[in-house]
């Protein structure tokens, strides 16, 4: 079946936006089981983009290339290209911890280390960059400001990580990605685990991070992929069925597969 | 293709099904109440009165399904649309049921000084048009006919087109005879009614056309009120 790409599917150039992640013809496979399906898009630069379908769709896979996460898996494999600012990300030359730092990823259940609040957030920017105890204190508490979890916080520095309720777990995790100072933030069903209190946070989040990040989410609640993102695609048995504006994926679809899907038909 | 969860189906059928309830009494009301107007019938007359309402309770039992339905199921894309144009189009027939009461309840007014033939004629004529358009729409609605429906929201020029003469007519008897006055104003509030009925058909029209395709039909309609106009002029 082939799915609808024509141009004017391209989200990215009928706003006249700045594409920040393009992806060309990309096949992925899980040994020999073919995953993804010769998918094409082109997700806009500071902007929330939503993959949504049913399990099984490739959604999360999709999501796992766009950092390369997969090859920490054997017999996993990607062809095809992936344009990062114009630069293919799955070239063979692409560092991967360079990759990753631009690219950050939260995922559905939170994964605070065992270590201090701090250190949490410290660990990761001390991979990559040499700065002084003033800088680190200061980059520490941007992080968790941005992460909306300053306040809550912030006179507990050295607490564990883990003695935190899940939802500041999950913006925590959130805090952690924004330290490194990416670029991207991939999100894999980031509140899927939480309770509606605590995915409002997440979602307030999400909104306000928008306006200086590129961000893809994946997520199964399609009122809130309908609330955060700028566009939706809609992926099905590997293929991307349906890639446009988010009101309009979710008032008036043009594939009666989407429209299906989305008002629990099937899936 | 029916939904996973059986029982959003069954809430979605009960309120299409009260929208053609809905439908089914403004078209009888509307020609009850012309009927009534034109015979002088005062008993008929008195059952649109009630039948009204029964309009009103079923606009609410309806919007009670909607709001319900949107909380439980939060409904997307057609289902969305079908329920948000369902309270929409549900406003409009309840407005009409309300225009038809009101021409009912001029019946007493009017009655006994009863319209000359020709005017009879003339009203009678416009009641039909609207009659076929309140019936058409939510025919059309229900069989999913958007074509019909773009069309039918444009005949509504042609009681419009009727609705200018029949306010000419009336201004003509009433410059004729002074004794026309209190029946030709009643009959003209009459007709201004009909013709408003007729907005309303356009605009569930409107509706049903974007529950259906998820477009809206362009924003301008050929339009012709042209009473302004005859007015004596200054």
């Amino acid at each position: 079946m082939k799915p609808m790409l024509s141009t004017d599917l391209n989200v990215a150039e009928t706003t006249a936006e700045k594409a920040k992640i393009e992806v060309k013809n990309l096949n992925f496979y899980y040994g020999q089981s073919k995953a993804l399906k010769d998918i094409n898009l082109s997700l806009p630069e500071r902007s929330v983009t939503a993959f949504i379908g049913p399990s099984g769709c490739g959604k999360s896979t999709l999501l796992r290339v766009l950092n390369r996460i997969y090859e920490l898996y054997p017999k996993q494999s990607a062809e095809g290209q992936v344009l990062l600012d114009g630069k293919n990300i799955l070239d063979r030359s692409q560092d991967l911890n360079l990759l990753r730092t631009k690219i950050g990823m939260v995922f559905q259940k939170p994964t605070p280390f065992p270590m201090s609040i701090y250190e949490n957030i410290a660990f990761g920017v001390r991979l990559y960059e040499k700065i002084s105890k003033a800088e680190m204190d200061n980059r520490v508490e941007q992080a968790l400001k941005r992460a909306a979890l300053w306040n809550e916080v912030k006179d507990k520095l050295n607490a564990s990580g883990q003695s935190l309720s899940g939802g500041q777990q999950q913006r925590l995790c959130i805090a952690r990605t924004v330290a490194v100072k990416p670029e991207v933030i991939l999100l894999d069903e980031p509140a899927s685990a939480l309770d509606p209190l605590s995915t409002a946070k997440i979602e307030e989040l999400i909104d306000e991070l928008q306006a200086d990040y590129t961000i893809v989410i994946v997520t199964h609640n399609m009122q809130q992929a309908a609330r955060v993102s700028r566009q939706t695609a809609f992926m099905y048995l590997g293929e991307l069925i349906e890639f446009d504006r988010t009101e309009k994926i979710f008032t008036s679809p043009r594939e009666k597969r989407t429209q299906d899907y989305i008002t629990g038909r099937f899936g | 293709m029916a939904h996973t969860v059986a029982s959003f189906d069954e809430d979605l059928r009960q309120i299409s099904q009260l929208i053609r309830d809905m439908g089914d009494l403004a078209g009888s009301m509307v020609g009850a109440s012309t009927k009534a107007l034109l015979n002088s019938d005062n008993a008929l007359a008195q059952r649109v009165v009630s039948d009204d309402a029964i309009m009103d309770a079923r606009q609410r039992e309806l919007d009670d399904r909607a709001i319900t339905l949107i909380a439980k199921r939060q409904p997307m894309a057609d289902d969305l649309r079908s329920v948000v144009g369902a309270i929409r189009m549900a406003g409009d027939l309840e407005r009409i049921g309300d225009l038809a009461k009101n021409i009912a309840k001029r019946v007493g007014s009017v009655g006994i000084s009863a319209a000359p033939r020709d005017l009879s004629h003339s009203i009678d004529s416009m009641a039909q048009l609207v009659l076929i358009q309140v019936q058409g729409v939510i025919e059309e609605y229900a069989a999913g006919d958007a074509t019909a429906l773009a069309k039918l929201r444009n005949d509504d020029e042609r009681i419009d087109v009727k609705y200018t003469s029949v306010f000419r007519e009336l201004l003509t008897y009433m410059m004729e005879d002074p004794r026309n006055i209190t029946a030709c104003t009643h009959l003209l509030f009459c007709a201004k009614n009909l013709e408003r009925i007729g907005d309303h058909v356009t605009n569930i029209a409107e509706n049903a056309y974007y529950v259906l395709t998820g477009t809206q039909l362009p924003a301008n309609r050929p339009k012709q009120d042209e009473t302004a106009m005859s007015a004596p002029a200054a």
